[in-house]
Order: structure tokens, then sequence, then C-alpha cells
């Protein structure tokens, strides 16, 4: 049996189990039926099995360079280094909605056996939703829309992987991170429609899905941060984010899913925004289908889009079906869903959290309006337009300080209002703080009223996160005796919610500054140079040895050897171009020096062909770039301590939650 | 409306926030619609920017082939000159800089910058077109996925 046997065959049985188990647990929670819903259940488990088997049959087959399947022809040679021939997975449209389909099979088969357990009734229905939804892309890889296993004569080598994909390896990183950003946001989502279907009007979908969301939230947040520095580190142009459309896809629904994250706070809390919370999870998950819609189908000019193909219309069917059935449910069940009670002064952490949502939301409009705006024009007059990098700029660039000027006052706010003795306890020292940032920027920093409002208003936050740390290791140590290292790490363990978000906050603040330094004090140069001849950019003199011919097995390179002198440092840089056999064209590969204050960042941009006599060579130094990389470590960190089980509810985390969800439900 | 519960506020506190939140909202959206309009960059073939008399400064992106035999770069003055065309229409192209490294006679380019008094294209910037596979796209298609009329 080949690779493509096997793996067309998991996928075509795992289509109709996927409708049966939907068909079973439907059924099963609307007649209370034991036996449908332990069907379903095994069938999300085989469901999962079986797509397992097609990962591992795509694996076989482009490890083995087997090029009857059109798909490893298409995406790998016989050249190509193991550990890209093993990512090739996800090196083109088949393969990554194979890759969706696992992730989204797995959150399924969680449902299933963990889920169900904790609260049987909802997890029921929210199940029958994962498994629709699982049938819908079993059906996208069985038909010839996105078949990853489509047989062709097989020619004697296949043509290897885009070229682009295969020149780094944070290629492994950050598609995987992306989708399972997404997909894991299919489980909030399931348990908010099956609130919805069975009319509960209470908060005990959102509850059970606290988690996911985080780790959704935070797995996509880590996924685009890695994608930047892909960026920045392969296709050779000297940024990390460009505003292109399939950048556009991945922080829409990251927008929103960070606005929800805040107002679940306000609805366990307050019980408020119920409607408004269901809102932003099936906008959230509605973005990250029209995302996959956009860069996917080839409506949109991007870089990444892949070429176009039949999957587009499908996509688009899905996620209008999605938007008016949840749409629809939402308006049924709107009178069930009134508040108990109303937003406090306007000076309570409520009203800046929803102050903070409003902003959220108008982020991911107006991006979504200068993505969608080209297309919109075309349809109507004809044109071709493109909206540029200077709209998204001028419109989010003052509403991400205001979300940062946000994120210093919402946490310091008790709920229900605050009182001037309170708002001077809280802000006296952030507001001296931010007076110094402000002073930073001006003297030492980046010129500019953007950057130096970004390092005011940095400080002002960082202020309120070492103001909340202190406080809390002092009270511990009053309280229980410990010293200050064991209190702080009884912080994080014991309230890893609060503390891990004021992490997350913190790197935010690194990535803020960052960002501004870097856009704001770039210092860029180019020159032509002979062997041996130089060029200064800032501290540092960069020389050029030679420009000579490399040749690897999958390719052929021609390389600058620069060295590197002053600043402190010394070394070798080697940006180079890259020709693939498959490509007419060249990648630009930059050489990098990275270090804390600055990156020496070099493009070979042009070379004498002929004699390798000269070599047009560009410079950038960029200040503070891999501090971007470094804050989204940061926030990464954060979302996993506030992840975490606080040690005691570890062993009964089905009770708490059910007295949780009891209190919530009863009438 | 659930009103009465602990604490809830007048009314007068919660028309404060709906009153900041709208005027929120049209600020953003005036913002955002002004510099739509004015960020737009219209992308035509040489042909399409004869037809609609694009004037002199006026920022736009031109799509086409590099004309074989055009391409030239001065590596000391780093000057960048080459002519695109679409089949109907060429326009000479001066940019300052060097190519890009996946620019190549022949092959598709999108020029952004304005047209000079004397009918050259000034670029600012010079975008080697290419799609998923790197194939060049067959001379005298226009340089989009679709063709406007």
């Amino acid at each position: 049996m080949s690779w493509a046997d096997l793996g067309g065959a998991a996928l075509r049985a795992a289509l109709p189990l996927a409708i049966w188990g939907c068909g079973a647990a439907a059924y099963g929670a609307a007649k209370r039926d034991g036996r449908a819903l332990a069907s379903s259940r095994w069938s999300a488990l085989l469901v999962l099995v079986l797509v397992g088997l097609a990962i591992l049959a795509m694996e076989g087959a482009l490890v083995t360079h087997d090029f009857s399947i059109e798909y490893v022809a298409r995406n790998n040679a016989r050249a190509t280094p193991l550990f890209f021939t093993v990512i090739s997975l996800w090196a083109a449209l088949e393969g990554s909605i194979l890759l969706w389909t696992i992730v989204l099979a797995g959150a399924t088969a969680y449902v299933a056996w963990r889920g169900v357990r904790e609260m049987p009734r909802l997890a029921t229905v929210a199940l029958a939703v994962l498994l629709g939804m699982l049938a819908f892309f079993l059906l996208l890889v069985t038909t010839p829309a996105a078949d990853p296993f489509v047989r062709i004569d097989p020619p004697p080598d296949g043509s290897g992987p885009n070229p682009l994909l295969q020149n780094h390896p944070l290629m492994a990183l950050h598609p995987p991170l992306l989708y399972l950003g997404y997909v894991l946001f299919s489980v909030p989502f399931a348990y908010a429609i099956a609130s919805l279907i069975l009319g509960e009007g209470g908060d005990r979908w959102l509850v059970a899905t606290r988690r996911f969301a985080l780790v959704s939230w935070a797995l996509l947040g880590v996924g685009i941060v890695a994608g930047s520095w892909w960026s920045y580190a392969v296709l050779g142009w000297g940024g990390y984010w460009a505003w292109d459309p399939v950048e556009n896809a991945a922080i829409m629904p990251w927008l929103t899913a960070t606005a929800y994250l805040h107002s679940v706070m306000v609805e366990e809390k307050r019980r408020l925004l119920r409607t408004w919370n269901l809102s932003l999870v099936i906008t959230t998950f509605a973005l990250t289908i029209l995302g996959t819609f956009l860069t996917r189908s080839g409506v949109v000019n991007s870089v990444h889009a892949f070429t176009q193909s039949a999957i587009g219309p499908l996509l688009l069917g899905y996620f209008v079906a999605i938007v008016v059935l949840s749409v629809g449910l939402l308006l049924w069940r709107m009178p069930r869903l009134a508040d108990q009670g109303g937003i406090g002064a306007p000076l309570s952490r409520e009203a800046i959290f929803l102050f903070q949502n409003v902003v959220f939301v108008a982020a991911t409009l107006t991006v979504l309006l200068g993505t969608l705006y080209p297309l919109i024009a075309e349809a109507i007059s004809g044109a071709q337009l493109s909206i540029g990098r200077p709209y998204f700029d001028r419109v989010e660039v003052p509403l991400a300080l205001a979300l940062l000027f946000l994120m210093g006052i919402g946490p310091q706010l008790p709920w229900h209002g605050a009182s001037r003795a309170t708002l001077e306890r809280q802000f006296t020292v952030p507001v001296v703080a931010a007076a110094l940032g402000a002073a930073v920027a001006v003297v030492i920093g980046p010129s500019g009223v953007f950057a130096v409002l970004t390092y005011a208003l940095a400080a002002f936050v960082a202020a309120t996160v070492v103001q909340e740390f202190a406080r809390g290791v002092r009270a511990r140590r009053v309280l229980h005796g410990e010293t200050a290292v064991v209190a702080l790490a009884s912080l994080i363990r014991r309230s890893g919610r609060r503390y891990g978000g004021y992490i997350v906050h913190l790197g935010i603040v690194v990535v803020a500054v960052a960002v501004a330094t870097s856009q704001a004090g770039t210092v860029q140069i180019e020159r032509t140079l002979s062997p041996t001849g130089s060029v200064q950019a800032g501290p540092y003199l960069l020389t050029l040895n030679s420009v000579r011919d490399m040749s690897e097995p999958q390719r052929e390179l021609v390389v600058a050897d620069l060295d590197i002198t002053g600043g402190g440092t010394s070394g070798h840089l080697r940006p180079a171009l890259v020709f693939y056999p498959n490509s007419t064209q060249a990648i630009g590969s930059p050489g990098i020096a990275a270090s804390p204050r600055d990156d020496v960042y070099t493009i070979l941009a042009a070379y004498d062909s002929r004699a390798h006599s000269w070599a047009t060579i560009r410079v950038l130094v960029i200040p503070l770039v891999s501090w971007i990389w470094l804050g989204g470590a940061i926030v990464g960190l954060g979302a996993v301590i506030a992840a975490l089980p606080p040690p005691r509810s570890r062993t009964r985390p089905v009770t708490v939650a059910r007295v949780t969800a009891a209190r919530v439900v009863e009438p | 409306m659930a009103e009465a519960s602990a604490g809830a506020p007048s009314v007068a506190p919660r028309r404060i926030l709906v009153i900041l939140a709208l005027a929120a909202a049209v600020l953003i959206a005036f913002v955002a619609v002004q510099n739509l309009a004015s960020s737009a960059v219209y992308y035509l073939t040489p042909t399409e920017a004869k037809e609609r008399h694009v004037g002199p400064g006026t920022p736009v992106r031109l799509g086409g082939l590099v004309l074989p035999g055009t391409l030239q770069y001065d590596a000391q003055s780093r000057t960048l000159a080459f002519a695109i065309g679409d089949g109907t229409t060429n326009v000479a192209v001066v940019g300052n800089g060097a190519p890009p490294a996946l620019l190549r006679e022949g092959t598709g380019a999108v020029v952004e910058g304005a047209f000079a008094e004397d009918g050259t294209f000034r670029a600012t910037s010079v975008i080697a077109k290419h799609d998923e596979r790197y194939a060049p796209p067959s001379p005298g298609t226009t340089p989009s996925h679709r063709t406007s009329p």
C-alpha cells in the first residue's frame, strides 16, 4: 500500500465518522441518550487517530520522497534537507489545511473526553458543533479543494519547497503556532454556541473555556511575533511588520481575543457584558476563518498568498454560514442574556475595561477596513489600488498608545469605582515614572512625538506593574514571614492569573518600546564597495573582503564576506543572494549581527556578476529590535503563568467548576 | 433592567461613558476615512496610466514587465534605470538604489512613485513581482491576478 492510499483512505474514513459523531452528539444532547453520546465520543477519538494516520502518511511520503503524490513533488526534492522536508507539511495549501484538521481533531477529542466529564450537557452540544466543523475540514481534504494526496505521474525529482520557506528554521515554529492559536479558539466558540443553543443565559461556557481562550490567544500572539522575526531574518528588507494582508489576518483575531480576555473578567466579577462577550467570541472565530479565506484564496495580493484554488468559495461559504448562524442564534437568545447590574463610575475597572474593548474593536475594524478596501474599491469601480503603510501607521499607532495608557490604568482601579485616596495611592509613583520616561526619551532616546509618548506610557505601565509586585511581596512577607524571593514565587504560583497578567503587560511594554525605538531610530546607508573597501554605519565599520560563489546541494549562493568592527563588536557577516533550482529569481538572505543595543542588518543589494569586482551593500543599524522577540517571549511566559492552575485547585478542578457553575445557573 | 443592584451608579456616569465612547468612535472613524483616502495608491498598467492622464507628482503604482535590454544599474552612483511595458505602452523608470534581488529583465515588476514632468517615472520603490512558484508572468499579461477593464 502506498502512502497516498493510506493517507487518502484514513481521511475518507474520518469524514463519515465525523458526520456520524456530530449527529450522535446532537441526538445524545437532545434526548439525553448516553449511548449516542458514548458513540460520539468514540467517533471523535477515532477521527483524531485517523487524521493522525494521514499526517504520518504525508510525513512518510515526504521523507521517502514519494513523488507520485503531487504535494510531495511540488514541495520537496531529493536534495531538500531532512529538517525542511519534515516541516514541508505546512509549506503549501493542502498540507496547511491538513495541519489545521489535526489540531481541530485534537481539540475535539479533548472536549469529548475531558470536557464532557466536567459539564456533560453543555460539552455534548459543543462536541456536536466541533464535529460539524471538523467534518467541513475533512470535506476540504477529501475533495479536490485541498486533497493533499492527489497522485500524479512521478517526476524524477520534485521541485522543492518554496524558497522562502526553506531559508530559515523559524519556519518550523511560526505556522504551527498560528494554526494552534487559530484552531484552539474553536473551543470557546463551540461552547458559546452550545450555550446559546441550550439557552442557558449564564456564564458557564465562559468559565469552562477561559483557559482555552487564554492559551489560544497566547499561541496566536507568540506565532505573530515569530512570524515577524521570520520576515525580518528571511525577507531581507530590514523590517518586521508591513501591514501585509496576511499579517493583518493574524493580528485581527488576536486584537478581538485580547479584548475578550479582559471583558471576560467583567462578566465573571460583575455579571455584565454577556451579549458583548458572546459577540467577541463569535467575531474572533469568524475573523480566523475570514483570515484563512483572504490568505488562501488569492483574493488579496500578498507575499504569502498561495495560488488560487477551489478552496476560496468553500471557505467563503463556511464563513458566511458561521456568521449568519451565530448572529441569528445570538439575536434569538438575546432576551435571556440580560446583565445583572450596570457599569460603575467612569473611573472603575469595568468602565476602563469596556473602554479598552471599544478601542480594541476600533483597531480591528480599521485594520479590516484597510485590508478589504482594495477589494471593495475594485468591486465598485474596477480600479486596483492598495492601502499603504501610512494609513495603518497613522490610524493604529494612536490607538496602540491609547491602549498602552488604558493598560496602565485599568488594573489599578477597583471594581465599581475609585475614591480620590485610591487614585493617589495607585498613581503617584506611575505618574512620576511617566515623567521620567518622557525625559529619558527626550534626552537619549529617539525623537518624535509618538516615541516620547510611548516611552512615557511604557514607564507608566511598568511602574504600575512593579508597584503591584512590590505590594504583593510586602504583604506576604508581613503575613507569612516569607523571604522576598519565596514571597515572589508564591505570588506567581498562587495568583497566577493576576500576576501572569502583569507579566504579559510587561512584555507588551517591552515590545512597544522596542517597536517605537526601532521605527524612529533606524539608520540606513547604501554603498557600492570594491573588495577591502569599507563603510561606516553608526559606530560600526564594515569592510568588504570578497564576493564569492558558493554551492550547496540544494542551492547556489553569492556571498559577500563582510568584517564588522567597532561599537564593541567584531565578527563576520555574510549577506547573500540565494538561487534555488525551482526559482528563476534570487532570494536575498541578510547578514545580521544582533545585540541588545542594536542590530547591524546587511543586505547584498547588487553585485558584479562578471568579475565580482564590486558589491552594493545596504546597511541598517536598527536599535533595540531584538527586544521585540524578547517581549514576545515575556508575553508567552506570562500567559503560561496565568494559564497554570493554582496549586490547590489542581486536585479538585471538577468540583470547583461545578460549584461556580451551579451558583450561576440555579434559578 | 437590574439597575437596583448594589452600588449601581446613577444614570449620569453611564451617560458620560456612552458619550465618551461615541465621541471616540466618531473620531476614530473620521481619522480612518481621512487616511484611507490619502493613502490609496492606484495600481495601473502603463496603458491605463496613459489613458487616465495621471499627472506629474501623483503617487501611483505601475505594474509591467521589465523590457529586455533596458535594465541598467550604475554601481557607483547607485542609479537604477529600466523600462517597463504592458505590450502596448512603455515607460522609462529611474530609481535610486540597488535593484531588488528578484528584479530581472523579462520578468514582472511593480514600481511605486510618480511621473516627472518629462514623462519618466521616478520610482521610490521597486518590487519584483512573482507568484508562489516564482514563474515569471507571461509577456502581455497585466501585473495582477485579475484583469481590470
